[in-house]
């Protein structure tokens, strides 16, 4: 306890709090209602908490929503992330229920770390055991982005999602999505990063490395690019290449390609994770323009109908 | 071949056994933190809990006799280490001391009354409390050290030998075993300081006073209406009385006194005085009433290859949170054996300045409860501090430096040396020399 919030009486009154009312006579800590806030986003943070009981929502606010980031349970210390980093705190931390909590003072807390380091093993231990569930729920979001490329239905947002995540995964200095126009016989760029982003770039099947892949159903990597006879050097400088086709029931409509200008070479299992990505893509890929397709008949049948009307 | 030249023949390994002698708080902690430990660096120890007590039984029997007040700075460091000491445990949440002198009283509480401060029973409580369902803070402590992994036998170590270089136990004259390591967790009031003193490495029994305990039955209303979740201190001029505390628990107030061996006839003399009858209600028992021995002085040698002496048979807290103590010799010891060694080096290296530096505050104990006995003998300067105190109440800003001073001291909360140094602060002597000053021109 340090001297600047000391309180003190000289009635000769006993001092009963208004806390003492709702706590049972063995129960140590204060109490906080349902839905009062212990601390707040932003606040600056001199106190760790402990749990005593009840438990305690952890939620950070975002440009639209309140994000819940965990439910706490007894026992667990919570507020100790502004004490270690001293920075302001960064989310807020509620009452659920009727909670008691038992404050450390960090000052109090420090100096008996600075006697015994060891005092931290448990701090350290819940700290980890926060990272492991980040850990956790980080794979989730990823997840759910992927998921998302399942029930996307603009080819062209489509193609920009899968290619981010070719970027996530794969380190390149270029990237992009080329797909198929079955009426122009034409291999043509749906989204690109880097230097690949030309998007005129026109390919028929068998041309190039692209058409080449379409072709085959390949999927290639190509470290020397210049000395590969399918090569058509373009504006750019590009010397290897990742090329790996899109493909669903046995029918090449497209493919992802991945390149460096720089020395950077890619390896074999470049190629497999970005081949594996493909076969995701291409599943996800072919909904969108099924739902495209249905979307535009549609919206046709729509139009004639209101046509039929006016007449 | 270099590395056996470089092993550790006293370092602990995989499935070492180790002897705890006496299952108090000091050998639980021991016990629970150095199992802990262990599993963290992947070796799972042995360890035997040697308590002839049950700690489950109601009077002297179950009681390891002592005020039961776990001070703040415990409870909470208690809670970071994740032991959260359960309502079931804890007799009564304090957040307050009040202070009661000749000359008036004060009180004293934690920011925002938070109750920071346990009061507990050792054992279940005096003999024929009702209502059995709180459990004894001894056993708790026990009971997690178990949950850890340690083994509690219920004996009585009476004889200590070393064979083979390895100390081995016995009780009731029967060996037990040799152990890789034996902790001498007995306290004061213990027959086990002879066995070890007879070992002849040197150990000889902590300079001991006596204290006395008394349990005052009452009413569970009445004791919230007289003492609410305050202890109640009094520094009284009666004569080799240093203070007494009345520590409010569910249906009982303990009265603790400490003083230069303290007699039962003191005790009378205490609860005769004016000032602590105007606290206590009329009517009231006294159910239980104990002399138990306390530390006040180390012993010199607390370790030898194999042993280690830890808590109230080694260094405590002069007169406060011997508990305190407890958790941290306790701890130390465990680091010491877990991650060093438990050679005689090992614990001069590792333990020893923990155990010295007890010694060592406790010097400035001693300088700090000399001066609270001026000011508890001199009638003037007893009140100037009350009335240095009230000002500094009065006046939000203020620093509260003689408060908090007197809430560290109370409460044994801090560091006694961090107190000494908090008072030589000049703007609070300046402050009590005036108090003082305008006092005596009253006064004469
Ligand atoms: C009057 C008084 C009031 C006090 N008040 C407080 C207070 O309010 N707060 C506080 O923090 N501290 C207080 N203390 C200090 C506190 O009681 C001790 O510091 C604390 O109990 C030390 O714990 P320990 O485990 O070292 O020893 P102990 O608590 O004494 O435990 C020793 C254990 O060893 C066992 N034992 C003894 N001999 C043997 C043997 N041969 N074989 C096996 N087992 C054996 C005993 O049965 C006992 O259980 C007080 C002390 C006194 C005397």
């Amino acid at each position: 306890m340090t001297g600047i919030n000391t309180e003190c009486s000289f009635t000769n009154e006993l001092i009963i709090s208004n806390q003492g009312a709702i706590m049972k006579e063995g129960e140590l800590g204060r109490v906080y209602s349902d839905g009062e806030i212990i601390f707040k986003e932003g606040e600056t943070g001199n106190v760790m908490y402990v749990l005593q009981s009840g438990k305690v929502k952890i939620t950070k606010k975002t440009a639209s929503e309140n994000i819940t980031l965990a439910i706490l349970e007894s026992g667990e210390i919570f507020g100790e992330m502004a004490l270690f980093d001293r920075l302001p705190r960064s989310a807020t931390a509620t009452a659920l229920g009727n909670t008691r909590v038992l404050h450390i003072d960090k000052k109090k807390l420090f100096s008996t770390i600075s006697r015994d380091p060891t005092l931290v093993f448990k701090v350290i231990e819940t700290m980890s055991q926060r990272i492991r569930r980040l850990d956790e729920e980080l794979t989730k979001v990823k997840k759910k982005k992927i998921d998302i490329l399942h029930l996307s239905i603009d080819v062209d947002e489509l193609c920009n999602l899968i290619l981010e995540e070719a970027r996530n995964v794969i380190a390149s200095d270029n990237g992009s999505i080329m797909l198929f126009d079955d009426n122009r016989k034409l291999l043509s760029i749906k989204a690109a990063f880097g230097a690949e982003s030309e998007p005129k770039t026109k390919l028929t099947i068998g041309k190039g490395i692209a058409g080449d892949v379409l072709k085959t159903g390949r999927a290639e990597l190509v470290n020397n690019v210049t000395m590969d006879p399918r090569f058509i050097p373009g504006a750019m400088n590009v010397k290897s290449v990742l090329c790996v086709p899109l493909r669903y029931k046995g029918h090449n409509f497209g493919v992802i390609n991945m390149s460096n200008s720089s020395e950077k070479l890619f390896t074999i299992d470049h190629l497999k994770l970005l081949h594996s990505l493909a076969t995701y893509a291409s599943f996800a890929m072919q909904n969108a323009r099924n739902f495209s397709n249905l979307k535009i008949a549609t919206d046709e049948v729509i139009r004639h109908a209101t046509m039929l009307d006016m007449l | 071949m270099q590395e056996i030249m470089d092993a550790n023949p006293y370092a602990l390994e995989d499935g070492s056994h180790i002897a705890v002698i006496g299952g108090g708080p000091t050998g639980s902690f021991f016990s629970i933190f150095a199992m802990k430990m262990a599993k963290m660096i992947g070796e799972e120890l042995n360890i035997t809990i040697f308590e002839p007590k049950d700690f489950t039984k109601d009077g002297p029997g179950g009681c390891n006799r002592c005020g039961g007040v776990i001070s703040e700075l415990l409870v909470q460091t208690l809670a970071v280490e994740g032991i959260n000491l359960p309502d079931s445990v804890v007799q009564k949440g304090i957040n307050s001391y009040k202070l009661h002198t000749t000359n008036g009283s004060v009180s004293i509480g934690t920011p925002l009354f938070e109750k920071t401060i346990a009061t507990v029973y050792r054992g279940v409580g005096p003999k024929g409390i009702m209502g059995k369902d709180k459990e004894s803070f001894d056993n708790f402590l026990l009971n997690l050290a178990v949950k850890e992994g340690a083994l509690h036998m219920p004996l009585r170590i009476d004889h200590v030998e070393y064979r083979n270089q390895k100390p081995v136990l016995f009780a009731k004259n029967k060996k037990i075993r040799d152990f890789d390591l034996v902790i001498g967790t007995f306290g004061v009031n213990s027959t086990a300081v002879k066995v070890f003193e007879g070992l002849g490495f040197g150990y000889k029994s902590p300079a001991i006073t006596t204290a006395a305990i008394a349990e005052i039955g009452l009413d569970r209303d009445m004791i919230s209406e007289y003492f609410g979740n305050s202890i109640h201190l009094f520094l009284l001029p009666i004569k080799d009385i240093k203070f007494a505390a009345m520590i409010p628990k569910g249906t009982y107030v303990t009265l603790c006194m400490l003083g230069k061996n303290v007699t039962a006839h003191m005790v009378n003399a205490l609860l005769d005085h004016h000032v602590v009858k105007k606290v206590l209600p009329e009517n009231y028992e006294i159910n239980c009433r104990c002399l138990p021995k306390m530390n006040i002085g180390a012993p010199k040698v607390p370790f030898t290859d194999r042993i280690v002496m830890c808590g109230d048979a080694g260094s405590t807290r002069l007169f406060k949170d011997g508990l305190g103590a407890a958790y941290i010799m306790g701890k130390a010891a465990a680091k010491t054996a877990v991650f060093q060694g438990v050679s005689k080096e090992h614990f001069h290296k590792y333990y020893y300045p923990f155990y010295k530096s007890i010694i060592i505050d406790n010097y400035f104990g001693r300088f700090l409860y000399a001066m609270t006995e001026i000011y508890r003998k001199n009638k003037l300067l007893c009140k100037g501090m009350l009335n240095v105190v009230q000002k500094e109440q009065q006046n939000v800003h203020d620093r509260k430096r003689l408060s908090t001073i007197m809430w560290d001291i109370f409460t044994g909360n801090e560091r006694y040396k961090n107190i000494f140094f908090r008072s030589l602060s000049l703007k609070m002597n300046i402050d009590l020399l005036k108090e003082f000053a305008k006092l005596s021109v009253r006064f004469y």
